[in-house]
């Protein structure tokens, strides 16, 4: 719904500027959705005063003005329209206005230099008035900004309104609703008129056929009306909350919707046959024609509004075509009515007709205001179009709907909103509301809802009433903080087990205790970490005299285990604590990854001949781990010479410059001490301090690279001394914002390739993120690299 | 001659991988590298070449030649691979597949996930804790008087400095709650302690699970309902739990939990040694001494704790009668949990 926010300020006065004002009307729950200042669009258009009117020498049909807009000199504009005469107020857009996407500039009319244009009402968007340019009667000063003169300097505030929430639907809704907000008071508009000596009940007679679907029927006349323009203070207010002004009385008919969001009708008082409205259900397969030129068929469960023959209108929803207002209407019955809810929402989707009308009705109306809101729509129609009012409201109202009554336990509220609200307080809130109450006991009040509120229908209802008038952001919150859950942690953990099952790993679970022999065992040197045991003052016996500082021992013991049972080739991890004496009473626990690969790392498969296991095996499980977790980026690998791996058979593994762990293939002779003949690849891992890294609220999407990556090989005869990864390093390093990928796929080593050195070939991934790479540019990166490699590395390009 | 050779390996390219069978790959062979093939006649030419180009044109055809070959053999690859995937006759799809690897958690890690995320969708957070604890958490701080056989160098592993190994997971929560104020609602879980000798029902090294709940207004019959929650998850739906006076130092009114056995349902087995229920672990109201140790105002603040052994569960849920079973890392045995 569309509020302006000069209107609701005349019913409820406020200080508050929009911004504020949204906001808080935001928590009050009218969501605003978006405030439109429909007078930016108006800026550099100003009130100007024509001093001069000429005929344009080469052009019949255009004037040349001179207009006085408050500057030293006044402007010469080309007017087309006829009637632009001197000495009157009009609107100018001056050079550099915008009238929705046409900017005004300075032009040239057949010859003749136009600075500005004068508009007309359309062409500002006031009306739909198009017949000349708009003449502004009341008196401004030239040069003032019409948006200013026209109070059209107003924010529009688009509001959401719940379907619970008939009663917002009109501006005096809304005040009401401010009003409790703002613990304020709002005002009606001032209702006074004179009737006439012609008694209303002796025009006009209704008869309710079906008090069910109709519950309540007022009518009331006017006559001797003129149909005409309204007033432009009501097509302004109609024009800014999205509807077309059209004549008097449909603008007032649509005004009164404004005001008291309740629909209204206007029927020629000539058209009804016999005097009489009755309200009636449909007859099978009866006919009527809707204002909109459609025709209907009906059936019995459409309510109608008839005369004593024909069909008028489709109660709540449509007018029909024959007894609408035309432009010789002099006498108008204007209908103000309580429909059934639910019989208007189902003809209303039976018949596609989703009206302004219907869209009220079938959420509920209020059936005791429709006095009030008859009243006023007399006295705007006798204000806009004169007439005489009959005496008295034709109200046909069979059995009153009576405001429902609640009972309200203040301690009840208070124990939902963990709220100390005292009654006090309680009771303020609830007369804001224009809820009457009666006290009942120290804790208890009768509560009258009135009808207009159909969404309130038991106790829970006015609690969050008071809810919203406590404020949602006053009630205490009282909730369990995340803030001592591992789930960091739990998370590496998991994903590390898991994918290290799917890659064919079982899971270990060995006690924390050892033997200082172990050690000895692993020939750890004595200055190694792991020798700072943690020693017990009444071990269980010599086996079990220490806590172990490595999971390997244990892993290995396993492998031997099974290997008896006859397993050659399997995989076993175990993610567990290690235990380590920093200082004398103070003790580490970190928590270890540590794995044997035994036997063939390949199942055996009939098809092929099974693979020989190499250092690579135990590295790609390692990286993919690594990669598993989001810290490949910073790790690296160097030669290890842990003393139970092979020589040259072993990687110490480091997390940026930290080492954390190794994997490689074990010593012969280690694993003969653990009764072991087959090859067992190992990877002990500290995950310690990769728990802390991983964030999985890190990973952000990024745009495909819209531009074709190129690919290029490049072969070279390095010194074996050199590692992949530097030269891959070095390869990047010619230009890493282009050069996205290096990947090894062949090494050689043979009679072809000289003494102490490899072939390598690498595949080269170019790509840019802002264009597509031409050969050239390639050729040109590829002769660096070439370049690179071979004066900074001697390593040369393989030549065929 | 250059012009000539390139022309024969553009043909060659073309002609090749669009090829369809053996056989007219044969011929293409034949063609472009048999004797009588246009590249040897013009390796026979070659003399005619003058003498400063003859090696590199030697060079160029060479490759050209390999260039050939290579091709050839590849299409001839891609050929048999499609022969071999459509041949009727030699498919058996009783024939194992490509076997792709398949481990398993170690049963015991398994229950204890499952633990943990029952308790997590319950609304608990998970705590860990160090299993090196001093006296003061492991006993003090939790009301043990001194005289408590628990704390006997017979029950409790101490460590050459002072410090014990802890026999329960209970002194994470004095930490937790050190630390933070109400409300509290933690697990913690993990290893604990206690010198016993291996049998089937011992392990000197065994992982706990303890649940701890403080806030205003908590009751026994929170502890009931949540305990007994947990139960049916990790059961089942129909499996009772009831709960025994006891007494535990930290625990005012304290109990012991049994569930209806879930082998027999209560009419006596083996398994319950005929009383028709389980032990499955100590519960309680948190002491007010033990509240008022962490700074918390017991008149205000109450709490329960529970706690559960996992191992016990474990047996339970899979039917395994020795707990030995979990630490002997047997791979006939893990590979019952795939
Ligand atoms: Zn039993």
């Amino acid at each position: 719904m569309k509020i302006s926010y000069n209107w609701l300020k005349e019913l409820v006065p406020t200080q508050l500027n929009i911004d504020e004002f949204c906001e808080k009307l935001t928590m009050f729950g009218l969501e605003v959705e978006e405030v439109v200042q429909p007078g930016k669009k108006l800026e550099n258009i100003v009130i100007g005063k024509v001093v001069s009117v000429e005929k344009h020498p080469n052009a019949d049909k255009l004037s040349l003005c001179k207009v006085d807009v408050g500057g030293d000199e006044s402007l010469s504009i080309i007017c087309g329209a006829p009637n632009v005469v001197k000495d009157i107020l009009v609107p100018v857009a001056m050079i550099g206005a915008k009238l929705g996407d046409f900017e005004i500039k300075k032009a040239k009319l057949r010859g003749v230099e136009s600075f500005g244009m004068i508009c007309s009402e359309k062409e500002l968007g006031v009306s739909d008035d198009h017949s000349g340019i708009m003449i502004i009667k009341q008196d401004f000063e030239p040069g003032t900004p019409f948006a200013d003169a026209m109070g059209i300097n107003d924010n529009i505030i688009e509001v959401e309104v719940t379907p619970n929430r008939p009663d917002l639907l009109g501006m005096i809704g809304v005040a009401r609703e401010v009003a409790v907000m703002l613990n304020t008071e709002y005002e009606h508009p001032e209702i006074a008129f004179e009737e006439s000596e012609v008694q209303t009940k002796d025009e006009i007679s209704v008869i309710i056929e079906d008090a069910e679907k109709c519950p309540r029927y007022c009518a009331r006349m006017v006559k001797g009306i003129t149909v005409q323009h309204s007033p432009e203070w009501m097509q302004r207010k109609l024009v800014a909350s999205g509807l077309r002004p059209i004549n008097n009385i449909v603008d007032v008919t649509n005004y009164v919707l404004l005001e008291y969001g309740q629909p209204l009708h206007a029927f020629d008082y000539t058209k009804i046959k016999d005097k009489t409205i009755v309200v009636r259900t449909a007859k099978d397969k009866e006919k009527m024609m809707l204002l909109d030129d459609t025709e209907l068929k009906l059936h019995s469960n459409n309510l109608l509004i008839a005369d004593t023959e024909h069909p008028l209108a489709l109660a709540g929803i449509m007018g029909g075509l024959d007894s609408s207002i035309n432009d010789n209407t002099k006498d108008v019955v204007i209908e103000c009515a309580y429909f059934d809810p639910r019989n208007i929402r189902a003809s209303a989707l039976e018949y596609g007709l989703q009206t302004d009308s219907s869209n009220r009705f079938e959420r509920g109306m209020d059936p005791n205001g429709l006095i009030e809101v008859i009243d006023r729509a007399a006295q705007l129609i006798q204000l806009t179009g004169g007439g005489e009012i009959s005496s008295g409201v034709v109200d046909c109202y069979p059995h009153k709907i009576e405001p429902k009554i609640l009972t309200l336990r203040v301690s009840r509220a208070n124990s939902i909103l963990n709220a100390k609200m005292s009654v006090d307080e309680v009771k303020n809130y609830l007369n804001n509301f224009e809820f009457s109450t009666k006290k009942t006991s120290e804790d208890t009040f009768e509560v009258t809802i009135p009808t207009l509120r159909p969404d309130i229908e038991r106790e829970i209802d006015i609690i969050e009433e008071l809810a919203r008038c406590y404020g949602y952001n006053n009630v205490e919150s009282h909730f369990w903080i995340n803030r001592i859950d591992n789930k960091q942690k739990r998370t590496v953990v998991r994903l590390t087990k898991n994918h290290l099952i799917s890659l064919g790993f079982f899971e270990v679970n060995n006690m924390s205790f050892a033997s200082p022999d172990d050690l000895d065992v692993l020939k750890i040197p004595e200055n190694d970490f792991r020798r700072k045991v943690v020693e017990f003052a009444n071990p269980m016996g010599e086996q079990f005299s220490i806590m172990r500082s490595t999971l390997i021992p244990d892993l290995l013991k396993n492998a031997d285990l099974n290997l008896s049972y006859k397993f050659e080739n399997f995989k076993l991890f175990e993610l567990n604590r290690i235990y380590l004496k920093e200082r004398e009473d103070t003790f580490a626990e970190p928590t270890y990854l540590t794995g044997v690969i035994v036997g063939k790392f390949d199942p055996f498969y009939w098809k092929e001949e099974q693979r020989a296991t190499s250092f690579y095996d135990v590295k790609g499980i390692v990286e993919s781990v690594f990669s598993k977790i989001h810290c490949s980026k910073n790790i690296t690998y160097k030669v290890s010479n842990q003393p139970y791996y092979e020589e040259d058979s072993a990687a110490d593994i480091f997390l940026d410059e930290k080492k954390i762990g190794s994997c490689g293939i074990m010593k012969d002779d280690v694993l003969k001490s653990f009764e072991i003949e087959a090859l067992v690849l190992l990877f002990d891992i500290d995950l310690s301090n990769i728990i802390p890294l991983y964030n999985e609220k890190a990973i952000r999407f990024t745009e495909i690279v819209k531009y074709p990556p190129v690919l290029r090989d490049i072969a070279v005869i390095a010194p074996s001394d050199i590692e992949v990864g530097e030269i891959e390093q070095e390869i990047k390093s010619v230009d890493p914002n282009i050069i996205k990928d290096v990947q090894l796929f062949d090494v050689y080593t043979g009679k072809q390739i000289k003494q102490g050195c490899r072939s390598l070939a690498f595949n080269i991934t170019f790509q840019s993120e802002t264009s597509t790479l031409t050969d050239k540019y390639v050729d040109k990166l590829f002769d660096n690299i070439v370049n690179k490699l071979s004066l900074e590395h001697q390593i040369e390009l393989r030549q065929e | 001659m250059k012009e000539q050779i390139q022309e024969i390996l553009e043909e060659a390219r073309r002609s090749i991988p669009s090829c369809e069978s053996d056989k007219d790959l044969e011929e293409l062979r034949i063609k472009y590298l048999g004797k009588k093939s246009s590249l040897s006649d013009l390796l026979s030419k070659i003399g005619t070449v003058p003498k400063e180009e003859r090696p590199q044109m030697g060079a160029l055809l060479n490759k050209t030649k390999k260039e050939i070959a290579q091709l050839i053999e590849q299409k001839k690859l891609k050929l048999h691979e499609k022969a071999d995937a459509s041949r009727a006759l030699g498919l058996d799809v009783t024939m194992p597949g490509r076997p792709l690897p398949v481990g398993a958690k170690h049963p015991l890690y398994q229950i204890w996930e499952e633990i943990e995320d029952i308790f997590i969708n319950l609304g608990f957070e998970v705590a860990e804790g160090p299993e090196i604890e001093s006296e003061y958490y492991n006993f003090d701080a939790l009301n043990t008087p001194s005289w408590h056989p628990a704390r006997n160098p017979q029950d409790t592993f101490y460590l050459k400095g002072g410090k014990l190994l802890r026999t329960q997971t209970s002194p994470m929560q004095i930490r937790v709650m050190e630390k933070f104020k109400p409300p509290i609602k933690i697990i913690s879980t993990g290893r604990c302690y206690r010198v016993d000798k291996m049998d089937p029902s011992h392990l000197p090294v065994f992982h706990q699970v303890e649940a701890l709940l403080v806030d205003e207004g908590i009751t026994m019959s929170d502890m009931k309902g949540e305990l007994d929650s947990f139960i049916k998850r990790i059961f089942s739906a129909d499996t009772r739990s009831r709960f025994r006076p006891h007494f535990f130092p930290f625990t005012e009114p304290s109990a012991e939990i049994d569930i209806l056995c879930i082998n027999c349902k209560g009419e006596g087995c083996k398994l319950c040694k005929n009383s028709g229920w389980l032990e499955m672990g100590g519960a309680g109201m948190v002491d007010p001494a033990v509240l008022e140790e962490v700074g918390y105002d017991p008149e205000k603040y109450t709490g329960y704790a529970f706690g559960l052994g996992i191992e016990r569960i474990a047996m339970l849920r899979y039917g395994i009668s020795d707990i030995r079973k979990l630490v002997t890392n047997d791979l006939r045995i893990l590979k019952q949990f795939q």
